[in-house]
């Protein structure tokens, strides 16, 4: 276990987050501990939409598979985290 | 035996700026105790403060104000305020005596190093009746709310709050220290009783006396005037020392102060009386929204007293009136979601007509903070009382200490400003807040938030539950629904629609 704290910027909440996933978890997992905190207790749920994970103020999404010690991200640095279409 | 008339010897009695002869100047006025950016204390012999009275004045006036504030409280303590109060009111009562009264304690240690390293006599002078201001308000306002706390514990956080290590106390023991219990004279001049006093604390009392008047409170109200026209005596401390900075070329170095000063206090004004304005009093006793009062009083007025100072309206100003549509929407939200966390209850302010009236005074609001609150209302009618609480920290700014927030919805627009500085990702919730570091690193970079405290191990377990516990909140004191969430039965039978515009 190595733990991997973020701050969650959640698509359509008010709030940044304390967030925390492994540094083994995968984009997905990491996009669903973010999700815990925020779907249903402030942002409505989107079936049918991904969750997908982005540095704070880049555009593209991290492919959901990669785990993030490889996506060289560190502790604490600002994810949004949005809903998008399936691919 | 005849009494001279006041303005045949004031001048004189106060110039006490004789020349030392047994110690240096500099031994009498530390640089880094009286500040001035250099100035000799020559340059401060025009320091002509608008607000003149002797000693006997003074105790004369105060004793009457004193007797007044305790005799309307004696008369009404009888009336059962505490039974039937709307509890919205009772939350604004506890949050402002938590708030407040122990920050005029700080103050007066403030108005102290001015009374003693004052590079002016009359700024000395004012001082040191200001001083005695602070320690007369921070007495009533120990003592006002102590009646009520045999009744409810919560009202005990008068004296507690900034002895503890609470997220609110946090942010507000920062912001003072910041402004002026580690500022020379001269900055605490300008930036207490300037920005700060002038600007915000003068205007939150004359509001919040209206406001208890109208509920029925005659007690606060009585007891906020009396503080409120001490605070528009001492705040004018500030003005002339002004006036003596931009005349001597300093007005750069006297805007950054007045700049950071308002920065910071309007983050405390909005966290504190934003809330209270537009969610915590009951509609019926609303007279106008928090950004119609800011306008008013804070861009009208203090505007004013800005340019006719000779100063620049701040980089930010533009910024900070944009605010005024959503930052304490958003604090609020913060809150009540986090209700465990503060040492009053949040009233919601979220019936149907609540949320008319939001979008009558800030349109778009259902289409924003409207959408978290729908998800809450949600849960509370089906029972999911888990789902609105918190399971972690929010984020706070490094320089506000409050959670970093912004517009939720369908105009989301929430955004961290970070900032690298000697190796350390520090965190900010607008530019502003993040120019007030930049202002100055050296200053700021050692303090840990809360969710560095939390990550550093301090907060055990490192939960809500270990996180209440380092607060100091004990079962009792923790803030829960200040209406137990009565006021989501409405949205039971008939889900909320939005009133044709």
């Amino acid at each position: 276990m190595n733990p991997f704290p973020f701050i969650s910027n959640f698509q359509g909440d008010f709030v940044l987050q304390l967030v925390l996933a492994d540094m083994t978890s995968t984009m997905d997992e990491v996009a669903a501990n973010a999700a815990y905190h925020s779907v249903g207790r402030r942002v409505v749920a989107q079936p049918g939409k991904d969750i997908r994970v982005r540095k704070a103020g880049n555009e593209d999404f991290f492919p959901r598979t990669m785990k993030v010690d490889q996506s060289g991200l560190k502790a604490m640095d600002c994810l949004e985290i949005l809903f998008v279409d399936p691919e | 035996m005849t009494v001279m008339d006041r303005s045949e010897w004031y001048d004189i009695a106060r110039d006490t700026n004789w020349s030392p002869s047994f110690v240096r100047e500099q031994e009498m006025f530390p640089p880094q105790m009286t500040g001035g950016f250099g100035l000799a204390r020559e340059k401060w012999v025009g320091y002509d403060e608008p607000y003149k009275t002797s000693y006997p004045e003074y105790v004369r006036i105060q004793r009457e104000k004193d007797a007044a504030a305790y005799s309307v409280k004696a008369a009404l303590e009888r009336n059962k305020l505490f039974e039937t109060a709307d509890a919205g009111w009772l939350s604004i009562l506890k949050q402002h005596y938590g708030a407040i009264a122990l920050g005029e304690y700080a103050a007066m240690s403030a108005e102290a190093r001015m009374a003693r390293f004052g590079l002016a006599s009359g700024m000395r002078n004012m001082a040191t009746f200001g001083m005695m201001d602070e320690n007369r308000h921070t007495q009533l306002q120990l003592y006002f709310p102590h009646e009520h706390c045999n009744k409810d514990r919560q009202f005990d956080w008068a004296h507690k709050a900034y002895h503890t290590n609470e997220w609110a106390a946090i942010a507000a023991r920062h912001t003072f220290d910041d402004l002026f219990l580690s500022r020379d004279a001269t900055s605490i001049a300008v930036m207490l009783t300037f920005a700060f006093e002038t600007g915000f604390t003068n205007m939150q009392f004359l509001g919040l006396a209206a406001d208890a008047a109208e509920v029925g409170d005659y007690t606060f109200s009585s007891l906020i005037s009396s503080i409120q026209t001490d605070e528009s005596r001492h705040a004018q401390i500030g003005g002339p020392a002004l006036q003596i900075l931009v005349e001597s070329g300093k007005k750069e170095e006297a805007e950054k102060l007045v700049y950071i000063g308002i920065a910071r206090a309007w983050r405390l004004f909005s966290v504190l009386t934003g809330p209270a304005m537009d969610y915590y009093t009951p509609l019926s006793h609303r007279k106008q929204s928090f950004k119609e009062f800011m306008l008013e009083w804070i861009v009208g007025q203090f505007e004013r007293s800005l340019i006719e100072l000779g100063l620049d309206l701040p980089w930010y100003w533009e910024k900070m009136i944009a605010e005024f549509e959503y930052q304490h929407h958003a604090y609020h939200l913060g809150v009540w979601f986090w209700r465990p966390t503060v040492w009053w209850n949040p009233a919601a302010g979220m019936s149907p007509d609540d949320r008319d009236w939001l979008e009558e005074k800030y349109p778009g609001w259902n289409d924003t903070f409207g959408k978290c609150w729908d998800v809450i209302i949600d849960n509370v009618l089906a029972g999911r009382h888990e789902k609105t609480l918190p399971e972690t920290l929010p984020i706070v700014c490094n320089m506000s200490q409050l959670p970093i927030c912004a517009i939720p919805g369908n105009g989301w627009n929430v955004k961290d400003y970070p900032k690298e500085f000697e190796g350390r990702t520090y965190h900010f919730n607008s530019e502003i807040d993040r120019w007030i570091f930049e202002t100055d690193p050296a200053r700021y970079r050692g303090h840990m938030t809360i969710v560095d405290r939390l990550l550093a191990g301090h907060i055990q377990p490192p939960d809500l539950s270990g996180a209440l516990k380092y607060m100091n909140l004990s079962p009792g004191e923790c803030g829960d629904d200040a209406h137990k969430f009565a006021w989501a039965e409405a949205y039971r039978a008939n889900p909320y629609a939005k009133k044709a515009a």
